[in-house]
Parts: C-alpha cells; structure tokens; sequence
C-alpha cells in the first residue's frame, strides 16, 4: 500500500504534465485546422477512407436485418397491400400507354430539331457507404474517389433530383454535402416565372429559397432547376418544387429522396474550380500604366554624348 | 488478488474501446438520415463520462484521446476542439470524483448534468471564438437535454449488462 503511494507521488507530476501536453497539442491541432484548413482536411478524408471502407462487414447484417423487418411487416398487411398493388396497377396501364405515346412524340420532335444532348454530362455512379452527418451536419460518404476522377465541386444526383455536391475527396471516397446541409448554398432558377434564387440549406427537410425578386409571382408546386451561375453547377438539373409554409416562406421540396440515399450520380459538370487568385475589386478599370518615357530619355541622351 | 483485478482493469480497458468503436460505426451506418425530429444522444460522451465517474481507472486519457479524436474526424467536427473539452471536463470530474467519499446516484447524475451542460458552453464560445459557424441554440439545448437523459439507462446498462459497479469509499483510496 505505501508503495503503492509513493509510486503515485511520483506519477502525479508525471501525469500531469502529460495532460498538459496532450492539451497543447489539441489546441495545437485546432489552430492548424483553422489556419491549414486543406491540409488538415485532406488529412481527415485520409482517416475517413481508411476506417470507413472497413465497415462493410458490419453493415452487411445491418441493412439485411432491416430489409428482413420490413419484410415482416409487409407480411402483416399483405391483403391491402395486395388490394393497393391492384388499383395502382390499373393506374400504370393507363399511364404507360400515355408514355408511350409521349416517348413516340418526343423521339419525333429530337428528330426533328437534330438536338444534341450535352456531351459533358456524363456521370459516375457511387454506393452510400455511410452517412458522416450528425444532427447538425447533413452529409454522406461515397465509394469513389480520386480514384474513379472524382473531383471538388462536382454535382450528385439520385435518380430524380440534385442532393448535394461533392466536398471532399479521398483517394477511394469523397464526400457529399447534401442540398439540407446549413453550409449548403445553391443558384436556383424557378421554372415558370424564370426568377433566380438562392437555395440554402438549414438542416432541415425542405432548404429555404431566398433572395427572390418578387416572391408573389411563385406559387406553391412551381419547378426549382439549377441555374449554373457561378459555374459549380450544369444548369437545368431538376432540385424540387415550391412549398409555402405557413408563415409564408418558400422551401424547396425535394424531388431527391434524401432520407432513403442509396446509389448516387456524380456528374462529371467541369473541371473542378481552381481559385488561384484573390479576387479583384469590382470597380472602373484602371488608367494604363504611363510608359516609361524618362529613363528612355536619359539614355537616349546618354548615347549622344557618346 | 492484484493480478486478478487488474487483468479485470485491462478487460474493461478493453471493453470501453470496443464499446466506443461500436457506437462510433453505428453512428456512421446510413440508417439515420431523419432523425431529425428528435436530436440524438450523445451516447458516447455519456458511456464515457459515466465509467469515468464509476471507475475512473477504467477511462484512461489515453483512450478518452484516442476515441474522441477519432470522433473528431470521421463525424466532420473541428478536429480537436470536442477531444480536448472532453479532456479538460474529463480531468475535472477525475479531480471532483476524488474528494468525493458519498457518492449517491443523484450526485452523480447531477454532475454528468453540469459537466455535459458545460462541454457544451465551451465548444460554442470556442466555436464563436474561433469564428465558425454554430449552431441553432434549441437543437444544442435539446442535443445536451437527450444527453442527459439518457444517463440513467447507460448507467443501467453498465452495472447489470457488463457488470461495471461503482467504487466504493474504500476502494477508492488505493485505487
């Protein structure tokens, strides 16, 4: 027992100037951050890409487990779901035939107008291997990365609508920052009015659109597309529709289905946005610079007395 | 006998990393993409803070750094910060448990109270100071509420499903 004290005795400072250091280089690694942020960042897709891909195997039970849960409840209603399929069954017919017709249509109108689909947008597929996000950040990790050409900035889409775009990439997964997510700022056009609008995220379902023109011109249901400005996004691509909330602000719905995030398309839009300058002031252009007329002078007179 | 318990000490030693991990890979399964009507628990900081006050010898700092740093970066935090506000609460609650001799239930739950309450205060002053964005204030209330609330049934679990009972008076002075 009196060893046992005196061995503490002698372990205390010892600790305690561990904890002193471990703290310092915390904050240490804060101030990096924080100053470096790139390099620290890369350093974190590192860490993600090395635990993540590991993870498989335990979500391999997982999602089988949760697909055998929702088997059994489908077994539960089995009669109404049966019922249901039926009606909405008939419902398909119709509509299929309505397709088809539109299809036939809408090949004969290519035709005619000769219309080349834009060669750039080409996209790569990924899986969702995990989703980073927490409650206060709306983000998940994909399984290509540098690898598959992935780059900074480049839009993601499910099958129907935009869901975020790509911010951060590792050598094998790169990760999205979903439209909901509260650092998410999009350009938007609204389809039949053609405003512009800003779409932010707020952690919500439905992101806000602000900085519209005239909000009274939008009603409820109007189409939400990409409207390219600022380069990050192709324009056009389909994000959602109109919601008014009951104090009157616009969100977006969207048409993605962002809680059920499964297989993703990353479109291959630009060739990633480098800034590698500053920025210049936004003003009148400044005079040309005046030549050099006085030290020509000199030497030309230099020479004569030669 | 010392053998004995402190092959016990490495075994939950051991247990709290496992344990740690498992929380941390289910956080990262895409399961939870709306859950957002109800702010989730910070399940691990409450499993730590909860051995720690139980049996502080079990939570080295080591592991506390370890786990929260990894935290830290796969849940796309400033890395750092949230490691070394659970640190410095960490080591505070290590000093309180230490001069404590009764150490009844409440006590204990009010502490984790305070502590949580307080991590939470620092990281959004650290946050503003630093200048990054923070968050809604209800949904850091409401994190730290769930966080609270759930302590009971860590507490629970720990004592009856892996057998982590609390250190007595006596033990405490040679541990």
């Amino acid at each position: 027992m009196a060893r046992e004290r005196s061995d503490q005795s002698l372990a205390r400072p010892v600790r305690r100037l561990m904890v002193g250091v471990i703290i310092l280089c915390l904050i240490l690694l804060v101030l990096i951050w924080r100053i470096d942020n790139t390099r620290v960042e890369r350093i974190r897709a590192a860490i993600v890409d090395t635990f993540v891909p590991n993870m498989q195997w335990a979500m391999a039970p997982v999602n089988s487990l949760g697909r055998m849960v929702d088997d059994f409840q489908s077994y539960a209603r089995l009669y109404e779901q049966n019922d249901q399929l039926r009606r909405e069954l008939q419902q398909m017919r119709a509509w299929r035939e309505a397709a088809i017709q539109l299809e036939q249509e809408n090949a004969r109108l290519l035709d005619l107008n000769r219309v080349q689909l834009d060669p750039e947008l080409t996209f790569i597929t990924g899986i969702v291997l995990a989703d980073s996000g927490s409650t206060f950040r709306r983000s998940v990790l994909l399984n290509v990365g540098e690898r598959d050409g992935i780059l900074d900035g480049w839009a993601t889409m499910d099958g129907l609508g935009v869901v975020g775009r790509i911010s951060g990439v590792g050598p094998r997964t790169s990760r999205v920052l979903l439209l909901t997510d509260s650092n998410s700022r999009v350009p938007v056009t609204v389809q039949p009015s053609g405003q512009q609008a800003i779409l932010m995220g707020d952690n919500t379902f439905a992101p806000v659109l602000e900085f519209l023109e005239t909000p009274e011109d939008i009603s409820a249901g109007d189409r939400i597309v990409t409207s390219g400005d600022g380069g990050l996004f192709p324009s056009g691509l389909l994000i959602g529709q109109v919601a008014i909330t009951p104090d009157r602000r616009m969100r977006a719905r969207l048409s993605a289905d962002v809680s059920r995030l499964n297989f993703l398309r990353v479109m291959r839009s630009h060739e990633g946005n480098q800034l590698s300058d500053p920025g210049s002031l936004i003003g009148p252009p400044w005079p040309p610079e005046p030549a050099p007329t006085a030290p020509q002078n000199v030497l030309e007179t230099g020479e004569l007395e030669q | 006998m010392i053998a004995k318990s402190s092959q016990h000490l490495w075994t939950y030693r051991a247990i709290f990393l496992c344990f740690c991990l498992t929380i941390i890979s289910f956080k990262l399964l895409p399961l939870t993409l709306d859950q957002l009507r109800f702010p989730s628990p910070d399940i691990l900081l409450a499993v730590t803070l909860s051995w720690l006050l139980r049996q502080p010898s079990v939570v080295p700092m080591v592991s506390i750094v370890a786990v929260f740093l990894l935290s830290d970066f796969l849940f796309q935090r400033p890395p750092g910060l949230w490691t070394l506000l659970v640190l410095l609460v960490s080591e505070g609650l290590r000093h309180e448990r230490a001069k404590m001799t009764e150490f009844p239930f409440l006590v204990e739950w009010g502490l984790f109270a305070v502590a949580v309450f307080a991590l939470l205060l620092m990281n959004r002053i650290a946050l503003f100071v630093l200048m990054i964005d923070t968050d809604k204030l209800g949904i850091v209330l409401a994190h730290g509420i769930v966080t609270v609330g759930i302590y009971p049934a860590v507490v629970a679990l720990s004592k009856y499903g892996l057998g982590l009972r609390k250190l007595r008076p006596v033990d405490s002075g040679s541990a």
